[in-house]
């Protein structure tokens, strides 16, 4: 048994390639592994720091046995050139092949020997490829070489059992040899297995294991938390790049001047944590401390990098503080105006326009909302000044937050300032959801708004592309209705919009955004569903019958038989309909010569009347349920038809010879499916 | 003992002198600023054109670089409208490049075993130069001091082989190494004068020309003329009289953008127009190279 053992050393591999890199390395690994039938055990393990890529498997054994075999060649027809190709590939001879027949006629065959191949020599031989085989999501060349990398590769080292493995990729030659200095790339050290290197490393500060890095980064955050009575916020994300943008990571406690904790923490965390790639901190009570940690990259001996960051971070501050106090007093009434001269999208107007559409589609849903219309409209109108602030263009990403402070230091209502903050939310799948009913309002008529407008100048996504984020706009509004339970008329917010534009000038195809949208939209709640993990088939059933207006109708009932489709409500349902549909199908001629209704004076017996009553029993209740309809009630009473079903078929024959008492059974059996269709269409659910 | 003597400031000048006797012991090529208005230093042809084609080059060289927008009247601490860059451009990329950068910061005074010296991912793009690359910025504890990029493509041509190109923001470094919080107040040479003495009142002059003076209506017409002797000189072969006429397209551009009469719509119209233009001056240059 042996190890084998392989480190990729290049200039500083960006977090997310790395990351990248590492699953790509594994992958392509086991899977050589697992085609050359080579065991290994599950202590399989790629590691990598910016500049060094490692890959280490133990136990591996030093040879395999590959049995014999017999590999059939050409037909025995076949052109003699085929003969001399299938003796050549197979390094053999023309005494060792033999004709045999098979079903499909005679062929050579070649019996191939079983045989021992060191595993040495197939790394030997495969590894180049192996490495070939990573993607990256974006690479590069260098100097005058043809290789694709993440960054310039520099060397490689490759040891299986103790010995290097010697073979070339690209222009590098591998050796048992590193750089032990990643900065000025210097020191040649030999290394003959892992433990040696990782021993190497560890003495020197440098560790290779990203989780131990990141177990060491937090182990050292919560200590230094604990101790000052402090919390940070929970971010994998920057947590992880942190993690892959240091080998020898020092966590350093930094502080700002408390003077700037006036200005909206939004900005203070944004410039920390995306700008800088620090971690703020907070007070038991949320709120944001002028106390940060830098995760250097060194050990600070003489205090240099607090004293840098620091800097730094004063100077960003000053500017936003510079910002801040000249942009909050601008008046954002009065600056409304000048949004005329801001293009929102060329063909859609200017943000001046877009305020006028949004100020009037909101002023509509505030009717169904029972909110004020004129704290809408007003939130309409300011919503957009903010992307003429001088902040907005150093901080683009807190676009509407940036706003709803200016607005709230201007001393408007609380709510017209949330709206303003949460107008871009939700932004995604992932992103947070505004719950409040003027931040729904305002953010559901920007997205109509532009929804309309991009599919009126016909910039709809395409398959591939989706340059403008229109289906994460729709996939927004989605969630905007479905998770707020918002019941509204989406057609004729569609409709209405498309009639602002109208008015405004604009000569859209207004039937042709209806329909596109509409099937786009409902397109995304599918998409939707599917993430909350509803089984495909009643995805598809859903949005049969329901459309646009019943998004949240579709979700829920979707969500319930979704639920309940093992347990009995679900299954009976289902199977009552199902034996019902199945007998309508093989009558093809009824669906188009249907009556509607089954003639009672036409039943034979008790268990067409019975069936019959219970199905207008539940046709009853169906009529009766107004808004509030319970699913999971419906689906029960659904099901409660199972033995008046169960006995009609146990005991009649549809299939009677009188033709119209036939027909009058098919009647009644649709008249079951067409009830069935309240809840929605089963027919496509899978029993 | 040695440490108690207080070593003295490293200037703004001396920071250009010390980078440019290590970048010509490396083998570069001094030059000197290129003599138009560009808004950075890979707009001087002695980047943009040689990195193109086969020929191997080396060199280094200061280049002022404009950036009307951001211009603020000289009141704000870290922003200019004029400034400068250090810049190197070597082709092909050497292999020990990283260690010739970080012996660069040492002759600058600054020590990377010292300093947390972070190269960060960040890929380049020049729209205008129908150029980009990928590299990063150089943190020097926490603060950009650099630009390190491996060129892919330049004038929507393919680099072969790779140039790699190292920017220096020399006010930036500066107030780094002399612990400014002001880019005013660098100390420009050893007799005292600072940055605020040499530069303060163009910062504010440039910043009226290019806010609120700038003949806009003329300047349209003369990025029309300009662009239209630029194709013509791609038409007589002539690339580098082109490629002058076409930074001065970019550079009529930036005022104008400044300025705000350019709309969101027509400003990407204006980048396509000067990205033609150097890609057809590209096709010449390399032609020309062969």
């Amino acid at each position: 048994m042996s190890e084998l053992f392989v480190e990729l050393f290049s200039e500083e591999i960006p977090a997310r390639l790395q990351i990248n890199a590492r699953n790509e390395l594994t992958k392509n690994i086991k899977n050589f592994f697992i085609d050359n039938q080579i065991k290994f055990n599950e202590n399989f393990n790629v590691y990598s720091t910016p500049n060094r890529l490692v890959l280490h498997v133990d136990k591996i054994p030093n040879e395999i046995k590959l049995s014999s075999e017999e590999i059939k060649g050409p037909n025995v027809n076949a052109p003699e050139k085929a003969l001399e190709g299938f003796i050549r590939s197979n390094n053999t001879t023309l005494e060792k092949i033999f004709k045999k027949s098979t079903e499909k006629g005679e062929f050579y065959f070649f019996n191939k020997e079983s045989q021992k191949i060191k595993v040495s020599d197939l790394l030997e031989k495969n590894l180049s490829e192996i490495l070939k085989k990573i993607t990256w999501n974006k690479s590069m060349k260098w100097a005058n070489y043809d290789l694709y990398w993440g960054r310039p590769l520099k060397s490689i080292l490759a040891i299986f059992n103790k010995k290097p493995l010697n073979f070339d990729f690209n222009h590098i030659n591998s050796s048992n040899k590193t750089f032990i200095d990643k900065s000025l790339e210097e020191g040649m050290k030999i290394f003959n297995d892992f433990h040696s290197y990782l021993k190497f490393f560890k003495q020197k500060g440098i560790l290779i294991d990203q989780d131990l890095r990141k177990k060491i980064i937090q182990n050292k955050i919560n200590e230094i938390i604990n101790k000052k009575n402090l919390k940070i916020e929970q971010n994998d994300r920057l947590i992880d790049e942190i993690v892959n943008i240091v080998e020898k990571p020092a966590v350093i406690v930094c502080d700002f001047d408390k003077k700037f904790l006036n200005i909206p923490s939004e900005i203070l965390i944004t410039t920390m944590q995306s700008h800088q790639k620090y971690l703020p901190t907070f007070d038991k009570k949320n709120n944001l401390t002028n106390n940060f940690f830098v995760v250097s990259d060194i050990k600070d001996t003489k205090g240099f990098v607090k004293l840098g960051n620091e800097r730094v971070i004063e100077a960003r501050l000053s500017d936003a503080e510079f910002f801040w106090e000249k942009n909050k007093t601008q008046n954002l009434v009065k600056q409304v105006d000048k949004l005329k001269n801001i293009n929102y999208f060329k063909g859609l107007g200017s943000y001046f326009d877009k305020i006028q559409r949004m100020r009037k589609l909101s002023s509509l849903i505030s009717d169904d909302f029972l909110i004020s219309k004129d704290k809408i409209e007003i939130a309409s109108s300011i919503c957009k000044v903010d992307l003429m602030s001088d902040l907005v263009g150093e901080f683009p990403e807190l676009q509407g937050i940036v706003g709803g402070h200016f607005a709230r230091f201007q001393g408007f209502d609380k709510e017209v300032c949330l709206a303003v903050s949460e107008q871009y939310l939700p932004n995604g799948m992932e992103s947070k959801l505004p719950k409040k009913m003027y931040s729904v309002a305002l953010s559901l008529s920007d997205k109509i708004d532009s929804l309309v407008g991009f599919f009126g100048i016909n910039l709809k996504p395409t398959s591939s592309k989706d340059p403008f984020a229109i289906r994460r706009m729709a996939i927004s509004l989605v969630r905007l209705i479905v998770e707020n339970e918002i019941k509204i008329k989406l057609k004729d917010l569609i409709v209405y919009t498309c009639s602002i534009y109208r008015d405004q000038g604009y000569e859209f195809d207004i039937k042709k955004i209806q329909n596109e949208l509409s099937d786009f939209i409902i397109e995304r709640l599918k998409n939707y569903l599917k993430e909350k993990k509803i089984r495909q088939d009643i995805i598809e059933s859903s949005t049969f019958l329901l459309g646009l207006d019943d998004i949240l109708k579709a979700y829920k009932k979707s969500l319930c038989l979704n639920k309940n489709i093992k347990k009995e409500i679900g299954f009976e349902t289902i199977a009552a309909y199902k034996r019902s549909s199945n007998i309508l199908n093989t009558e093809e001629k009824m669906s188009t010569e249907s009556l509607g209704f089954a003639d009672p004076g036409l039943f034979k017996n008790d268990y067409e009347k019975k069936l019959y009553k219970k199905i207008n029993d539940i046709r009853k209740y169906f009529l009766s349920i107004g808004k509030d309809e319970n699913y999971e009630e419906s689906l029960k009473i659904l099901s409660s038809i199972k033995n008046e079903v169960n006995d009609f078929f146990d005991n009649v024959i549809v299939n009677d010879e009188d033709i119209i008492i036939k027909k009058n059974r098919l009647e009644l059996l649709n008249m079951l499916c067409k009830t069935f269709d309240n809840y929605f269409n089963f027919s496509k659910i899978e029993a | 003992m040695v440490s108690k003597i207080k070593k003295k400031t490293l200037t703004f000048q001396d920071t250009i002198f010390n980078l440019q006797k290590y970048w010509s012991k490396k083998g570069c090529v001094i030059l000197q600023p290129y003599d138009l208005e560009v808004g950075a230093g890979t707009f001087h042809p002695a980047t943009t054109l040689r990195s193109l084609g086969p020929k191997p080059w080396k060199t280094a060289y200061v280049q002022p670089s404009r950036r009307p927008t951001d211009g603020r009247y000289g009141d704000n601490p870290n922003r200019l409208q004029h400034y400068y860059q250090f810049q190197v451009l070597i082709k092909p990329s050497p292999k020990e490049i990283k260690k010739m950068y970080l012996n660069s910061l040492s002759s600058i005074g600054i020590n990377h075993e010292e300093h947390d010296i972070r190269f960060v991912e960040d890929d380049w793009e020049s729209p205008t130069l129908g150029a980009a690359g990928l590299g990063w910025e150089v943190w020097c504890d926490g603060m950009e001091v650099t630009q390190f990029t491996y060129f892919q493509q330049m004038a929507g041509v393919e680099c072969k082989p790779v140039s790699v190109e190292i920017t220096y923001g020399l006010e930036r470094l500066c107030m780094f190494i002399q612990n400014k919080k002001s880019v005013f107040d660098l100390i420009w040479n050893d007799e005292g004068i600072t940055y605020k003495d040499v530069f303060h009142q163009s910062e504010k002059e440039f910043s009226a020309y290019n806010f609120e003076y700038a003949n806009t209506d003329n300047l349209f017409k003369i990025f029309e003329m300009l662009e239209e002797e630029t194709k013509l000189l791609v038409e007589k072969k002539i690339s580098l009289p082109a490629y002058d006429q076409c930074l001065k397209c970019s550079h009529v551009f930036n005022i104008l953008d400044a300025r705000g009469v350019i709309s969101v719509a027509q400003r990407a119209e204006y980048i396509a127009r000067i990205r033609e233009l150097t890609k057809l001056i590209g096709k010449v240059w390399i032609e020309s190279q062969s």
